[in-house]
């Protein structure tokens, strides 16, 4: 293709005036346009104000002290004027068999916790939503919200009465079948299966929430037609229900991934002993001893921020693979 | 203020039973200054009744009168119960008052002093403050324990009187039910427990007695003793020990304590121990001794005591008694937990203030006559009288409704400035029982000497803060499992010895033991 040269010139020449002229015109309407979207609709941004400034002044304003993990801090020196010191923390870490052990034991505790404690919030959420007689599902789910908002302590001094040996519930039963009694919190082997154990206890019902949001969102008419097709309840469930709250059940579970080395640590600290630390201590109840009791808040927010690190690459893949085989994601 | 000094004057010179204070020869300055303080402990965070700063102490309304200083409170995180973290927060605003007192003061003065943040006081006490000299003239050991890296000391401590704290009860109405003798020596200790399990000594028909129990499930580790272990050097838990040789060692890695345990987890396997004692928690002496079934336990003198007119109605011939430590296995009566002489609390001079010359004499105010009587008994003539040259606490005070010690803590007296303990004070509100289990642990030599810890410099610090956290878990885990009976310690002893090598015991006693020589040279 050949074309004259000098029309050509003149002719870009002018294509590029034109665009020029169009971007400045498309840069100006953005705005208007924005500005016309916040003038319409500025209540909703007033709502999201207070969120934001909550989370500017409580996680962004705080990592600027992120940088102790690379110093060597003195409260008093500050955190500006404490000598840097390179990656020493990570290095004391790393060296150290207990942070090493207390990070296989919070990767085991949270991956039962998932596996387990994962799908019972969605199995309530599905079975209340099959019974019909209002007094017993408000009734139930009273009783099964209630434990969240009991706090942790009382939780702790319920367990270890229950799992006493002279006096305890479980050893009770135990008993009538003819064994000895088994001192539980004492037992390395057991604390696992009774910290997850509790921890559904206590959370599921609260869990169930927001299933249940998601299973009342899903339009009647679906129903109603199933209804006239002829399907069973228990095909509903599986052919309109699931599929329906499918979105919902997939963000959760990107947010519990990205949650996993969040172990409810104040728990364990009121349930471990010297005697289960074995499978019980955990990154969180590390730092505890280590740094805080220690006051060696270097260290703690050394392990602080790899836990953190940790967690966001987690997230991270845990969306990217969403998005790719469920076309749900995050962001 | 002048009104009142004018006042007090005109009683002074009328009045038979004139304030001691009133002649003012403990005046510090002509015109009343004002110093701030900070003043953070456990029953008050904050210097004033209950930590209010608006309710003055009437301790402090007297000291006002007799020194001229006002003591004004600004405390910083006063909405945590922990000293600790309150101190760092006073650290971290920078915002410093002239006076920095309370709870565990000691590490952060020690490492903050040396950084800038607070006066060395050594020249200022020598030129300035007679009576706190002459008390450290007296105990230099325990200025050599305060006293940080650099040479220099930070603070005024809290000095507590009186030399027993925990003894060994054993219910003696068991004994008599039973027919037996108090033991006195570990065999027959064995023998006794092995009675009060099998004996049913509290006469239920059941097996339920427990024959030894504690509140601390650390209390099990006195029992090391009576097969001459150690189970720690001082008044905290797990803590080092000087032994025989001027070394510092730690009891969890001697022969001595293998042997021991082994003995304390047969004992646990027979059921001589309570088998719950390492979740029962605090409650457990109320729920085992109201419930008739706690034996014998290792606890403090005067509220263990308490428990035989508390109880008096509920259990028949409820008698719960101190005994003479049984001898050991080798033949030695000994107990290990005795009061420390030096606490890590007191106060402070911050770098901002401006009057140190004033403040240190207003420190050794608390150190004349008049100043520890105010310190620790309040203000004479309102809660105690001076009898035949011994403060008495009145009758109001010593019959109230609420014991004498949180009486004194709104009074703003026994609370965690730099004085010096009267004994006297505690001894006139002791019972009966628990005076007389202390006339006899003191007539016998019970008492071994105490590890005051040791100043560490930076680097040592460093080596000390890498190491030794993990290694006490180690050794926790440890002990807990051959106690439980997971485990058997003499098997497994080279295995545990060879770890805690790996895991820095010998670096951390090499840089305490540096740090203990430079500190008693």
């Amino acid at each position: 293709m050949s074309i004259d040269p000098e029309i050509s010139g003149a002719r870009t020449e002018e294509l590029v005036i034109e665009a020029r002229e169009a971007q400045r015109d498309r840069k100006a309407g953005r705005i208007q346009r924005v500005g016309d979207h916040l003038r319409r609709e500025w209540q909703i941004y007033l709502l999201l104000l207070p969120t934001i400034i909550w989370l500017l002044l409580f996680l962004y304003k705080p990592m600027y002290g992120l940088q102790i993990a690379f110093k060597d801090y003195s409260v008093f020196r500050g955190i500006a004027d404490s000598p840097w010191i390179g990656f020493e923390h990570f290095e004391t870490l790393f060296n150290n068999d207990q942070f090493i052990r207390a990070i296989r034991n919070t990767l085991i505790i949270s991956v039962y916790s998932l596996i387990i404690g994962f799908p019972v919030p969605i199995l309530l959420a599905l079975m209340f939503n099959e019974v019909l007689n209002q007094g017993f599902k408000k009734a139930t789910q009273t009783i099964v919200y209630l434990p969240h908002f009991i706090s942790s302590v009382i939780i702790a001094g319920i367990v270890i009465t229950a799992y006493s040996p002279s006096a305890g519930i479980v050893n009770t039963v135990i008993g009538w079948f003819g064994f000895d009694p088994v001192y539980f919190l004492t037992r390395p082997e057991w604390f696992r299966p009774i910290f997850i154990g509790t921890g559904i206890w206590q959370e599921a019902g609260f869990q169930s929430i927001v299933y249940l949001a998601a299973i009342a969102g899903v339009s009647p008419t679906l129903y109603e037609s199933a209804v006239v097709d002829g399907a069973s309840r228990w095909q509903m469930m599986w052919k309109i229900t699931i599929p329906s709250i499918l979105p919902t059940i997939i963000i959760m579970l990107i947010i519990r991934i990205g949650n996993i080395l969040e172990v409810s640590f104040e728990m364990i600290i009121l349930l471990y002993q010297p005697a289960t630390y074995a499978t019980a201590d955990v990154v969180n109840t590390f730092i505890y001893r280590q740094g805080i009791q220690g006051g060696q808040y270097d260290l703690a927010a050394a392990a602080g921020l790899f836990n953190a690190v940790v967690a966001f690459v987690l997230v991270i893949t845990a969306n990217t693979i969403s998005k790719r085989y469920s076309r749900t994601s995050l962001w | 203020m002048r009104k009142l000094t004018l006042a007090s004057a005109i009683l002074a010179s009328t009045a038979l039973t004139a304030p001691a204070f009133a002649d003012g020869h403990l005046m510090i300055v002509e015109e009343p200054l004002e110093l701030t303080i900070h003043m953070h402990w456990p029953r008050a965070q904050g210097y004033g009744v209950g930590g209010s700063p608006s309710e003055i102490y009437p301790v402090e309304m007297a000291a006002r009168e007799m020194t001229g200083i006002h003591l004004v409170d600004q405390t910083a995180g006063r909405n945590t119960t922990d000293s600790g973290e309150a101190m760092n927060l006073l650290l971290a605003q920078g915002n410093m008052p002239d006076i920095v007192g309370g709870h565990l003061i000691l590490q952060p003065v020690n490492e903050f002093g040396p950084q800038g943040a607070f006066v060395p006081l050594n020249d200022l006490v020598s030129e300035y403050a007679p009576n706190i000299q002459a008390f450290w003239d007296e105990n230099p050991e325990i200025l050599a324990a305060i006293t940080a890296y650099d040479g220099n000391y930070y603070y005024i401590p809290y000095l507590p009187d009186g030399e027993f704290g925990r003894a060994w009860f054993i219910r003696q109405d068991w004994l008599d039910a039973l027919g037996l003798e108090q033991p006195q020596n570990v065999d027959e200790l064995y023998d006794v427990l092995v009675a009060f399990r099998d004996d049913d000594p509290n006469g239920n028909g059941v097996q339920d007695e427990i024959p030894y129990f504690a509140r601390q499930w650390e209390e099990v580790n006195r029992l090391l003793t009576l097969w001459d272990a150690r189970s720690s050097g001082s008044d905290t838990y797990h803590d080092f020990y000087v032994n025989d040789e001027s070394q510092i060692v730690h009891p969890y890695a001697q022969v001595a304590y293998r042997d021991a345990l082994a003995n304390v987890a047969q004992w646990y396997e027979e059921g001589l121990i309570d088998p719950e004692i390492f979740t029962r928690g605090s409650s457990s002496r109320d729920y085992l001794l109201s419930e008739n079934l706690g034996g014998m336990t290792h606890d403090w003198f005067a509220s263990t005591s308490g428990y035989n007119a508390a109880l008096a109605e509920t259990v028949e011939g409820f008698n719960f008694i101190p005994f003479l430590p049984p001898a050991s296995a080798a033949g030695v009566r000994m107990e290990e937990h005795r009061r420390i002489p030096v606490k890590p609390d007191g106060w402070a001079i911050s770098y901002s203030n401006e009057h140190l010359v004033e403040t240190i004499q207003y420190f050794d105010f608390w150190f004349t006559e008049e100043g520890r009587n105010l310190a620790n008994f309040g203000v004479e003539g309102e809660t105690w009288n001076m009898v035949d040259g011994e403060p008495v606490f009145t009758d109001a005070v010593l019959n109230s409704d609420r014991a004498v010690n949180s009486q004194m803590y709104d009074e703003g007296a026994q609370i965690q400035r730099g004085y010096f303990q009267d004994y006297r004070y505690e001894w006139q509100w002791t019972s009966q029982a628990a005076r007389e289990g202390i006339e006899l642990y003191s007539a016998n030599d019970l008492l071994v000497p105490q590890f005051l810890g040791v100043s560490l410099n930076e680097e040592e610090q460093a080596v000390y803060d890498r190491y030794w956290p993990s290694l006490r878990t180690y050794m926790l885990e440890r002990q807990q499992a051959w106690i439980l009976g997971s485990g058997d310690v003499q098997e497994d002893w080279d295995d545990y010895v060879e770890t805690l090598d790996e895991m820095g015991l010998e670096d951390v006693l090499e840089v305490m033991n540096a740090a203990y020589t430079r500190q008693n040279s």
